[in-house]
């Protein structure tokens, strides 16, 4: 450990911290532009330089290690460290453009932050400034803007060293120098939209975003994404009740800084598909002044029927959040007598060695945990198929595929042909699909924006999603369905989502241990005797071996370079 | 790997031979890359993106970071020039010697301005920072070769000379030179 | 002074073997050899011989950084640094094309100093002549058992790499070399790590100029007393190469004891200023990235490291740039300027965004719309650029500014008041 003065304050640290991760961990804010605790030092925007006595030159505090005795002065405390930063806000201020009116960082850009905190009000730049390209296209999401790079380098670093993919570099020399990929090979990774994240000014845009409403207009809900198994933590950017943009949200122990396009990209999905959205329930008595209640009553008197006659089963989804597998669980081994209960599973593709997982589910681990303690052993969608083909099937309460968002190219859970025997089928979701096309019942549910939920991942960490936006009329969170059916059904109050948590930590001992009401916006909890599955969470791909390697030498590294220097 | 785009020589076989050779005197494969471009600029006339992708591909490298490097250095050359490139030198102490005056007799007799080539193809006229010949100044470097003391004469019978196709004689002239 | 490096100077075959060999060449190898490393560092310790490259750190303390036992996984690496590309500086050239094999043998000697199993020369890509002749001598050492396996037959093995730069004046930056050299762009890194400690491709390395390496063999030879014989005083010592350039009747390369007269090189060395009644105006001692020095200052000015320092500029590469009364010094120092914004190798934001800056201010100058707030705006940017980047080119491009408007400011303020040149035919 290493003790040390830094603005009067003395920290001790272990040895190998630099002056600015010291600072930063103690909420000693210094300014850093090229400096991502994510990615290996590059220490070129010069920006965090501080005073440190003793030395003869300025030092970067992001590859200055801390000494013993070291005696630290920041922006804060020294004029001599502000007028250094200062120097070099205006150094990057001169080529800039003045673009903040059609910048889409306006708001959330650094140039914009330190300029106010510590820049110069005025500039003494007379020239003419230079010029370059400024809406090149480098991928399918990606575009850049040469005039506004600062060439901090990030997301060159991020392609080598998280994706793994090296298609970015620097180009030419000097001050014409430009971030570019090779001719005909685009930047084209699962995770191309984290270099828009972290560059820090607007030089990096995600195109799906491009002149959205302005980021300081939108609220900021954080939440868990959906679209597979490892539920990373992420941001929902909202605006006029519609989800604007999506960001991941540091969480160590699942998705680090990361998250992947297709994730990312889901709010453009909905956007683009919203109309294809399941609206309004059917299969309730006709002209009835609730349709809800005329269909949740013509649903629960089927079921009904179906169970006293043993011919009815439930298909549930590792896409319905931890509650509703519990309401599910209830509903399977209460009013519907011990009906079998079936989780198909959806997967695409394999595992790949940072985030993207092949389960494009985030609660299998939890609908199982659930299913399992409370005696409703989950089985494999093809017994379903063989039941329904059989014909010894009336009814069939589901959960469909498409309650996150819709399903493209899945393959259908069960064959529509071998629908075609029920008499009943009722239908929970938000997307059509095979099953809701066929149902005679259809209750459309809400997203995963819509309405609050509980989901464990691959790994055994559970994480809470948020209601971002307000839903219509014409469709209803699937917990308050499944609860009103349950009610209906058994005569009992339905317990609400509290009450269903409470339970859950009582009969469920994967969950014994779960502090429901910390879960939102946190990095989440793992179930009780999971921690094994943790440590393996966080994703150490390939890539990031190198980050993760320390002082070792790594020649065969795509930089030759020890991962933390540039 | 593509082989033909650019300019349809490919690069196994005999380049690929040349290349192992150079490798091989390297502790680590990727520190070849520097005289793997010469060669492939020497042989191609400049450095073709065909050959920055096979180089790549060899040296287990990304394409791009190959294209960085090429990119980074002024004597590797993207496009073709001339068939004589006129490195004129035009840093301090060729310019007190008189390098600006030599330069506007080059664009005068060439009848092209700097980064320009003469409509015959024959000559490609830029300017370069010291090439560390200052005691013979001024002068310029055509394609591989240090032609020193340059007055106006002695640069026209040389450019004469190459244009002709000859290789004249390279290094110091008779005497030292300072173009007033 | 008896010629050292330029005493084969116009002689043919000079750098061949066998004419090195006929004038004493490998007999300090062998010497060496028989020494203990550390003694071998000693040696060149007590010599006084400092880096001839510009920054001027004694190179026997620099030799001493490196590992005394060196992990067989990680083998210690000897650079020279045959990058040559400081404007006015010429003279490893003349080393490489005239006597390449006492930098082959300096290399030898070097390298069994710091327990380093590879030498690599980097040279500029533009100096092809030189490396061609270099690589002829390499091989013919190869053949003779002077590099390689148990060189001499000793169990000191070491291999040789001439390596060709591709144009880029940074890759003369000792970090930068070793980014360029590892197969990369050449992007200067910052410290720590040091290149002893961390070098190229991670081994423990050493980087030298060719002058420097070049003399290491007769110090081992004549010993260190006759090299620190040499010179004003045990700080400055030994004989070196001076580049002459500019306003003189014979520019060259000239070998004189560390210490000699400005004017003692100029007159008696140079054949004396080039235009008869054209006076020495202004001398730039040590390549353009020091300070210019006025005439007054000229005067009785010593060439030695901290004689000139004293002077307020620095012997740097040697390479001493002479300009009589006709020179414009504002142009001088926007062609230097605009040198370094061209060669910036872009990484940080001083340099890569301050070289251009500065440039662009002193060509407005020279077009005739200076202000008189330029002067204050120049002096402050390049002030901002000095300690603030990761190497010293930021620095070596802000100094020369400095050193210009403190000197000449008169002629910075005619430009700006009468719109051309203080010099009559500008």
């Amino acid at each position: 450990m290493v003790t040390f003065t830094i603005d009067g304050r003395e920290l001790t640290v272990p040895a190998g911290t630099t002056i600015l991760q010291a600072a930063h961990a103690h909420d000693i804010r210094i300014p850093h532009y090229c400096y991502h605790p994510g990615l290996s030092i590059a220490g070129n925007c010069r920006i965090c330089l501080v005073d440190v006595e003793k030395f003869p030159k300025p030092a970067i505090a992001c590859n200055t290690f801390v000494s013993e005795g070291m005696v630290v002065h920041t922006q804060e405390e020294s004029e001599k460290a502000r007028d250094w930063q200062r120097a070099m806000m205006e150094f990057l201020l001169i080529n800039h453009p003045l673009d903040c009116p059609i910048c889409d960082q306006a708001g959330e850009c650094k140039l914009q932050d330190y300029s106010y905190k510590l820049g110069a009000p005025t500039t003494r730049f007379v020239e003419e400034k230079e010029h370059g390209p400024k809406r090149r296209e480098l991928g399918p999401h990606v575009v850049f803007d040469w005039e506004r790079c600062i060439k901090c380098t990030r997301c060159i670093r991020f392609c080598d060293e998280v994706s793994g993919t090296s298609e970015l570099d620097m180009f030419l020399r000097g001050v014409h120098e430009e971030i570019g990929v090779f001719p005909g090979r685009p930047l084209d990774n699962p995770y191309s939209g984290n270099v828009v994240d972290i560059c820090p000014v607007g030089a990096l845009t995600l195109r799906e975003s491009r002149f959205a409403p302005r980021v300081y207009f939108l609220s900021d809900v954080p939440s868990t994404c959906g679209a597979c198994a490892r539920g990373c933590s992420v941001n929902l950017g909202t605006y006029r009740n519609e989800i604007v943009r999506i960001n991941p949200r540091e969480n160590q122990a699942v998705n680090r800084w990361w998250m992947c396009d297709e994730g990312r990209l889901q709010a453009a999905r909905l956007a683009r598909t919203g109309a294809r959205r399941l609206s309004g329930p059917r299969g309730g008595r006709e002209g009835a002044a609730d349709p809800w209640r005329a269909a949740t009553a013509a649903a629960a008197d089927a079921l009904a029927g179906a169970a006293r006659a043993g011919r009815v089963r439930v298909l549930a989804s590792s896409r319905a959040s931890v509650e509703e597998c519990y309401l599910l669980a209830k509903l399977a081994a209460g009013p519907l007598r011990g009906a079998p209960l079936h989780l198909p599973a959806h997967e695409r593709g394999e595992d790949d060695a940072l985030l993207i997982r092949k389960d494009r589910t985030p609660n299998r681990v939890g609908a199982e945990a659930v299913f399992d303690a409370l005696n409703v052993p989950a089985r494999p969608a093809e017994e379903l198929e063989r039941t329904l083909v059989s014909g010894n099937l009336s009814a069939l309460l589901a959960i469909g595929p498409g309650m996150l968002g819709p399903i493209d190219d899945e393959p259908p859970v069960v064959s529509p042909d071998s629908l075609a025997s029920l008499e009943t089928l009722v239908v929970l979701d938000a997307f059509p699909s095979v099953l809701s096309e066929a149902a005679h019942v259809l209750l459309p549910t809400t997203t995963f924006a819509e309405s609050a939920g509980t989901w464990v991942n691959f790994a055994g960490r559970v994480q809470a999603t948020a209601r971002a936006l307000t839903p219509n009329e014409e469709c209803r969170p699937a917990v308050m369905l499944l609860s009103d059916l349950l009610e209906r059904l058994t005569g009992e109050p339905a317990p609400g989502r509290e009450a269903i948590q409470e339970r859950l930590s009582e009969e469920v001992p994967a969950f014994a241990g779960i502090a429901w009401a910390e879960l939102p916006a946190s990095s989440g909890q793992q179930l009780a005797g999971s921690d094994e599955q943790a440590a393996a969470c966080a994703p150490t791909g390939a890539a990031l071996k190198m980050l993760d390697a320390g002082w070792e030498k790594v020649p065969d590294s795509p930089r030759g370079k020890p991962p933390w220097v540039w | 790997m593509s082989d033909r785009r650019d300019t349809g020589k490919a690069f196994e076989g005999e380049f690929a031979r040349k290349v192992d050779e150079i490798v091989a005197k390297y502790p680590y494969p990727r520190a070849a890359i520097m005289p793997i471009l010469h060669l492939a600029q020497e042989r191609d006339g400049y450095v073709t993106l065909d050959a920055e992708e096979w180089i790549a591909e060899r040296l287990e490298l990304s394409p791009s970071f190959v294209h960085g490097v090429v990119t980074f250095y002024t004597m590797y050359r993207t496009s073709e020039c001339g068939a004589n490139l006129l490195q004129l030198c035009t840093t301090v102490s060729c310019m007190l010697r008189g390098c600006d005056r030599l330069l506007l007799h080059l664009k005068n007799k060439l009848d092209i301005d700097v980064g320009e080539t003469t409509q015959d193809g024959k000559f490609t006229l830029v300017t370069v920072e010291c090439l560390g010949s200052c005691g013979t100044a001024p002068m310029m470097q055509i394609n591989d070769d240090y032609y020193e003391d340059l007055d106006l004469e002695r640069t026209d019978a040389i450019l004469d000379a190459v244009a002709r196709g000859e290789r004249p004689p390279s290094g110091p002239g008779p005497r030292r030179v300072l173009i007033d | 002074m008896e010629k050292i490096l330029t005493r084969n100077v116009g002689v043919k075959g000079s750098h061949t073997l066998d004419v090195y060999r006929a004038g004493g060449g490998y007999r300090a190898l062998k010497k060496a050899l028989e020494m203990e490393p550390d003694a071998v560092t000693d040696a060149v310790k007590a010599s006084g011989l400092r880096g001839r490259g510009g920054a001027g750190f004694p190179t026997g303390v620099k030799w001493s950084f490196m590992p005394k036992q060196p992990d067989p996984a990680r083998e210690s690496y000897l650079v020279c640094n045959a990058d040559e590309s400081e404007p006015g500086t010429f003279k490893d050239r003349l080393i490489m094309e005239v006597e390449p094999h006492a930098l082959i043998e300096g290399c030898l000697i070097a390298a069994y100093a710091i327990r380093a199993s590879t030498v690599f020369i980097y040279i500029r890509g533009e100096y092809v002549r030189p490396s061609r002749i270099l690589e002829g001598a390499v091989r013919e050492a190869y053949q003779a058992g002077l590099i390689g396996k148990n060189v001499l037959g000793t169990s000191f093995s070491c291999e040789m790499i001439v390596h060709r730069g591709a144009g880029a004046y940074i890759c003369g930056e000792e970090s930068a070399l070793m980014d360029s050299l590892e197969g990369g762009r050449g992007n200067p890194r910052n410290k720590p790590p040091f290149p002893a400690q961390y070098g190229v491709f991670g081994h423990p390395t050493t980087v030298n100029n060719v002058e420097t390496i070049a003399y290491v063999p007769w110090i081992i030879d004549r010993g260190p007393e006759w090299f620190a014989s040499i010179g004003t005083n045990e700080r400055n010592t030994g004989p070196k190469l001076y580049c002459m350039s500019g306003h003189i009747r014979n520019p060259g390369v000239y070998e004189a004891p560390t210490g000699v007269e400005l004017w003692d090189l100029i007159d008696n060395y140079a054949g004396g200023m080039a235009r008869p009644g054209r006076k020495l105006k202004a001398c730039i001692p040590g390549g353009s990235s020091v300070p210019v020095l006025t005439a007054a200052q000229c005067e009785g000015l010593v060439m030695d490291f901290d004689s000139v320092a004293a002077a307020g500029s620095m012997i740097g590469s040697s390479g001493v740039m002479i300009m009589d009364e006709s020179t414009d010094m504002v142009l001088v120092a926007e062609r230097t300027a605009h040198f370094y914004a061209h060669e910036s190798c872009g990484q940080c934001t001083p340099c890569r965004e301050g070289t251009g800056w500065l440039e662009k201010i002193i060509r407005r100058i020279r077009m005739g719309q200076g202000r008189m707030e330029d002067l204050e705006l120049l002096e402050s940017v390049a002030g901002n650029m000095m300690g603030t980047s990761i190497c010293a080119l930021s620095d070596a491009a802000a100094m020369p500014v400095l050193g210009f408007i403190e000197k000449f400011r008169n002629e910075f303020v005619h430009y700006i008041e009468h719109r051309r040149s203080i010099v009559a035919s500008g």
